[in-house]
């Protein structure tokens, strides 16, 4: 081989790397705790529910109920697309994914059987009022909630584990008694090449939403560059790494698999580590108070546990939780298109009643740090007990720990998986 | 894997993530040892799981092979 074609092979092998190959779990968990990291270091932490609540809002804007149903109590019309900053993290996110999935060859318009597309509407609602219970997908309510150092995270995660084997009695059951709608799936594939131009198509969208937010003058808008690039960036990962929070939970119980499972522990205690880092120094900054209430949510209590068991029961049913949806979504799989408006339009409405109602004591918590003005359960944001920073990672690494000698542990003796 | 004789098939077409995988479980269940399943599935996933899942479980993962729109892939039960 000449030296030019040993180069070309070599420029092929990173394309490869990059785009075509099945990133492990492990890089995923690493490369998602940095990105999080960053994108709270940016401007906030990140989420999906964001993202499908605006849409969901839109949806009921579009149809004409937005007075009927109470909405205008709270603003006259939904934040826009482009400027929410949570719409634009779930259309980055989706782009991301996109792009993966066109540049890996993933991308083809999968249409699922019947029965399935009917689990889909089902499985939206159960998530979006789990979502709305736990103060969040599992992301908000669990991965970043925990990462921010609050305590609703480890309630809905102790809900996700009971929602994850609740849903997959359910699963199973369903495989013996329903034989209705359960084949008859087909795919539409698009041609290679084409696939390859949507891919190139995408990532100039993306480069160019992020010039164009760069370049404006208002700070708001300047800081949905950066947000734009990064929540990108993590759709890519978590599509080329099929990395799946709820997977994580769920196969220690269906196969006793336990790799998503470490890798999300592992990505936890990263990112936990990371924003310690970053919010332990600037506590001593003015606007201090606005910066570690971000993400700490008054749903430790029963709304995190209850509202995990919800979210991760449906989560099962749909095939993705709130970002696998998305990032399924990015690949073209209809089932998670059907999911995410049933998804949006309910965590719509459930964050229209707790508002209305004052459920969660937010505007009690921001106003005057009252902790438990709320139904849902309380706030707590664990450096302010006596834990501090040092005790809350210990104490996030210790559970985090434990539940991957657990999971580990299941893999070798199968003793928490459930037998079909 | 072109003369690869099926003795049982399995249409996972259209399915998302884990009904391939649930579904394979199954049906390896109503074939005897030695026997071999193949599995029609769509979602990129199944690439990764069924491999893992058979090495697991003490299956044989005989291979995959991309047809127009879907994967056929083949497994012995062990």
């Amino acid at each position: 081989m000449s030296d030019e074609n040993v180069m070309g092979s070599k420029i092929s092998g990173l394309y490869k790397v990059l785009c075509k190959d099945n990133w492990s779990a492990n890089t995923a968990g690493i490369l998602i705790a940095l990105l999080s990291i960053l994108m709270l270091a940016w401007a906030r932490p990140w989420g999906a529910v964001g993202a499908v609540r605006n849409w969901g809002e839109w949806i009921i804007y579009g149809v004409g109920l937005w007075d009927t149903l109470g909405f205008s109590e709270l603003s006259d019309q939904p934040g826009a697309f482009l400027t929410h900053t949570g719409s634009v993290i779930g259309i980055a996110f989706v782009g991301g994914a996109f792009l993966s999935a066109c540049l890996g060859g993933d991308f083809a318009f999968n249409i699922p059987p019947k029965l399935e597309m009917i689990k889909a509407m089902f499985a939206g609602i159960f998530m979006g009022v789990g979502a709305t219970l736990a103060g969040g997908c599992n992301v908000g309510g669990f991965y970043n909630a925990i990462g921010n150092l609050s305590a609703h995270g480890f309630a809905m995660m102790l809900g996700l584990v009971i929602g994850a084997i609740l849903g997959l009695k359910y699963v199973f059951w369903e495989m013996e008694h329903i034989e209705w709608g359960t084949t008859g799936g087909k795919t539409i594939e698009l041609p290679g090449a084409l696939k390859t131009v949507l891919g190139i198509c995408a990532l100039i969208a993306l480069v160019y939403g992020v010039y164009c937010y760069a370049g404006s003058e208002d700070d708001g808008l300047h800081k949905l560059s950066g947000i734009l690039a990064i929540a990108a960036a993590l759709g890519y990962v978590f599509q080329r790494a099929r990395w799946c929070m709820i997977q994580g939970f769920r196969e220690p119980h269906m196969t006793g698999d336990c790799e998503l499972a470490k890798s999300v522990a592992l990505s936890v205690v990263i990112l936990a580590a990371g924003i310690a880092i970053i919010k332990y120094r600037f506590s001593a900054m003015d606007d201090f108070d606005w910066y570690w209430m971000q993400y700490v949510r008054g749903t430790f209590g029963w709304g995190g546990v209850v509202g995990g068991i919800l979210f991760a029961f449906g989560a099962i049913q749909a095939g993705g939780c709130g970002t696998g949806t998305l990032w399924r979504v990015g690949e073209g799989q209809i089932k998670l298109w059907i999911v995410t408006p049933f998804f949006g339009i309910t965590c719509a409405l459930g964050s229209l009643i707790v508002k209305l109602n004052e459920l969660e004591g937010m505007e009690a918590f921001v106003e005057e740090e009252i902790t438990n003005a709320g139904k849902l359960g309380s706030f707590l944001y664990l450096p302010n007990t006596f834990l501090g920073y040092g005790g809350t990672l210990a104490l996030i690494f210790l559970v985090m720990g434990v539940w991957y000698v657990l999971v580990d542990w299941n893999e070798d003796t199968n003793k928490f998986t459930l037998e079909m | 894997m072109d003369d690869i004789k099926a003795d049982e098939v399995l249409d996972a077409k259209g399915l998302s993530c884990p009904m391939p995988l649930l579904r394979t479980k199954k049906a390896i269940n109503k074939i005897s040892s030695g026997q071999i399943l193949e599995v029609m599935g769509t979602d990129p996933g199944s690439k990764n799981d069924l491999p893992g899942w058979c090495e697991r479980s003490g299956h044989e993962f005989l291979g995959a092979k991309d047809e127009e729109g879907f994967f056929r892939f083949f497994i012995k039960k062990g």
